[in-house]
């Protein structure tokens, strides 16, 4: 027997093989040399044993057990991963404001931040919108003889003046104010409303000019489907003829609003774009009636 | 004895097929392997036009049926989708419709007269061939179709591409989406409209109105048949021709085509014809008495007649105007505009 004979500790640590690498090899030369401490350790072998054949149902029952855990912990997880969002957000306010604490916050944030959006709101209204409605009507009611030069366009609203029989076009201009660039801000109210007037119609003009509206809405669908390219060049030559033709009338007229002459050929050319636009939609009925 | 059985009734099978394929050779036109045929073709005769590549429309069979009818018959004709049309008016009181190369028709009375019986209403279609499926059609199609209709008549026919020819008839209503329309000795009426196509009028008589989107529009010797008869005349891209126009109430257009009117000015007529880029040419007699509008852009105008200005305004813009008359005035009305070409007015000789 050796001198220096290992700690049962070591030696039990030794056999359930929990010691450090580096000690392994030393017990193991020792446990070679001394009888003493071979005896020890075959005696705790034959202990260990005993017990694990005694623990043994006990030790097995633990292995499904641990697989039933691994199982239902997999299973919550793939559960939680598929929950719709909105129940995950339930799931997180209901514990974040479980305590008192956490709802005042909250509470407070929000005060915070509806108080400092009407801060916000309330300066640019006073200053910049308010003012476009009254620059508008200001130029409305501007006389006859006044120069307009904005195109008109028939989708947008159309008001007619009480003074006088001039009408005037006003397109809704409503604007963010936050979004509002300074410079504009800065500028005189005349420029920044001065895209709103459209345009002073004749007597009777803006009936050819809404008509005109609504049938190119229609005969934009059709004239693919019904012009040949030879009658479809034709078409678009001659649209761009009458257009011309009251692109110069109009100026005209408005040069000199007693021009009857222009007055005349402008209402014409008016007939005659009604008829151009009417002659895709005649065709389109022709071929339709035909085809049935 | 299975296994011979089974040997045979091979061998019998194949010898079927060989003896079948031999003789539907013939058939194909696969020559004998003789060598005394075997020489080179006989030549083509030198005259002989070769084939057309394009491939060959069906050709249709030839129908020709007819039908006691009033004489003042309206025969309507829903749909024509190809071929030549002719309708000539006769002194019968019958239909007759005649189909060359085209499909079968029928005739469908739609309204008949309460004293003679007799047919008022009468549409022409065409009949689906027995056992072809697929939607029904009106349409009747030929190579040339001939109608012969009662002179008394009134047509209204609708075509899609085809060529339509009315002769002697008391009142024509003709709509197609192409194709040239020809129409002479119309008693009482005329309606034509072509998507692209020419149309002419011949020695015709009552309210006629013309309409093309992209042809000419030719017409003679036309008139009314009663005093308020009117004629109007419209085409986006053609040119309007008038010779012999005896009609009071005149609206001619164009857009983009030259408008030419040769003829008399009628006590209280009114004669407008427009253009916006094209020429207007007006010869009358130098005798005429009425009064006078011309509007005109960048061109210019011009009169061999003396013209009476009461207005003038030719300063340099976008319009132009001469506002005079011609002789004593009268009560008659001539205006004339084209936004950006001439107008001449000239002697009638």
């Amino acid at each position: 027997m050796k001198e220096n004979c290992l700690d049962i500790g070591i030696v039990q640590a030794f056999m359930d093989g929990e010691l450090p690498h580096d000690q392994i090899a030393g017990v193991s030369d020792h446990l070679a040399g001394c009888d003493s401490c071979a005896f020890m350790l075959s005696e705790a072998e034959d202990q260990s044993s005993l017990v694990f054949s005694a623990l043994d149902r006990e030790f097995n029952s633990l292995v499904p057990t641990q697989r039933l855990w691994n199982k239902i912990n997999h299973s919550i997880d793939i559960e939680r991963e598929s929950r719709p969002f909105w129940q995950k957000a339930q799931a997180f306010l209901a514990s974040a404001f479980a305590s008192p604490s956490m709802i005042g916050a909250a509470g407070l944030l929000i005060a915070v931040g509806a108080f400092s959006l009407v801060l916000l709101n309330r300066a640019p209204l006073s200053s910049d919108i308010a003012a476009l409605p009254t620059q508008s009507a200001t130029t409305g009611v501007a006389s006859s003889d006044q120069k307009v030069d904005v195109e008109p366009s028939s989708e947008s609203a159309v008001a007619r003046n009480p003074v006088g029989d001039m009408v005037i076009e006003l397109k809704p201009t409503f604007e963010q104010a936050a979004y509002r660039p300074k410079a504009v801000s800065k500028g005189p109210a005349v420029e920044r409303s001065a895209p709103a007037i459209a345009y002073a119609y004749m007597e009777g003009e803006e009936s050819y000019v809404r008509t005109i509206s609504s049938l190119a809405r229609t005969v934009e669908e059709q004239k693919d489907a019904v012009l040949r390219p030879s009658e479809r060049v034709a078409y678009e030559r001659d649209m761009a003829l009458v257009n011309d033709t009251i692109a110069k009338m109009r100026q005209e007229v408005k040069r000199n609003p007693r021009n009857d002459s222009a007055k005349q050929v402008l209402y014409s050319s008016y007939q005659n774009k009604i008829d151009l636009l009417n002659s895709v939609s005649q065709k389109e009925e022709l071929v339709a009636s035909l085809s049935k | 004895m299975n296994k011979f059985i089974e040997i045979t009734f091979r061998w019998l099978t194949i010898a079927i097929i060989a003896l079948t394929a031999s003789l539907a050779m013939p058939a194909q036109g696969v020559r004998p392997t003789d060598k005394t045929h075997r020489t080179s073709p006989a030549p083509k005769p030198k005259n002989e036009p070769e084939p057309p590549s394009m491939p060959r429309i069906p050709r249709g069979e030839v129908s020709e049926r007819s039908i006691k009818v009033d004489p003042g018959v309206n025969v309507w004709i829903p749909c024509v989708s190809r071929g030549s049309v002719k309708i000539n008016g006769w002194n019968r009181n019958e239909v007759r419709v005649f189909v060359d190369g085209g499909n079968k028709f029928n005739y469908t009375v739609q309204e008949k007269s309460p004293q003679s019986g007799d047919p008022v209403w009468v549409k022409v279609s065409g009949v689906q061939p027995k056992g072809r499926f697929g939607p029904v059609s009106e349409c009747i199609w030929g190579d040339d179709i001939e109608i012969d209709v009662p002179a008394n008549a009134s047509v209204n026919l609708k075509g899609q591409e085809t060529t339509i020819r009315v002769d002697s008839v008391r009142k024509a209503e003709i709509k197609v989406v192409g194709g040239n329309i020809s129409l002479r000795n119309v008693a009482n009426g005329i309606g034509a409209y072509s998507g692209q196509g020419d149309i002419t009028v011949e020695a015709s008589r009552g309210s006629i109105s013309l309409e093309s989107t992209t042809g000419n529009i030719l017409v003679f010797e036309a008139g009314p048949s009663e005093i308020a008869d009117w004629f109007k005349a419209k085409t986006n891209g053609g040119t309007i021709s008038l010779q012999g126009l005896t009609h009071r109430q005149v609206e001619v257009n164009s857009i983009s085509g030259s408008v030419n009117f040769s003829g008399t000015i009628r006590t209280g007529g009114s004669y407008n014809l427009r253009t916006s880029r094209g020429s207007i040419r007006m010869a009358i007699p130098i005798a005429v008495s009425s009064k006078i509008s011309a509007t005109y852009g960048y061109g210019t105008f011009k009169s061999e007649i003396p013209i009476d200005i009461a207005t003038e305004n030719t300063s340099p813009g976008p319009i132009k105007t001469i506002v005079g008359t011609f002789g004593k005035g009268g009560d008659a009305i001539i205006r004339l505009a084209s936004n950006n070409g001439s107008i001449a007015i000239t002697k009638m000789l």
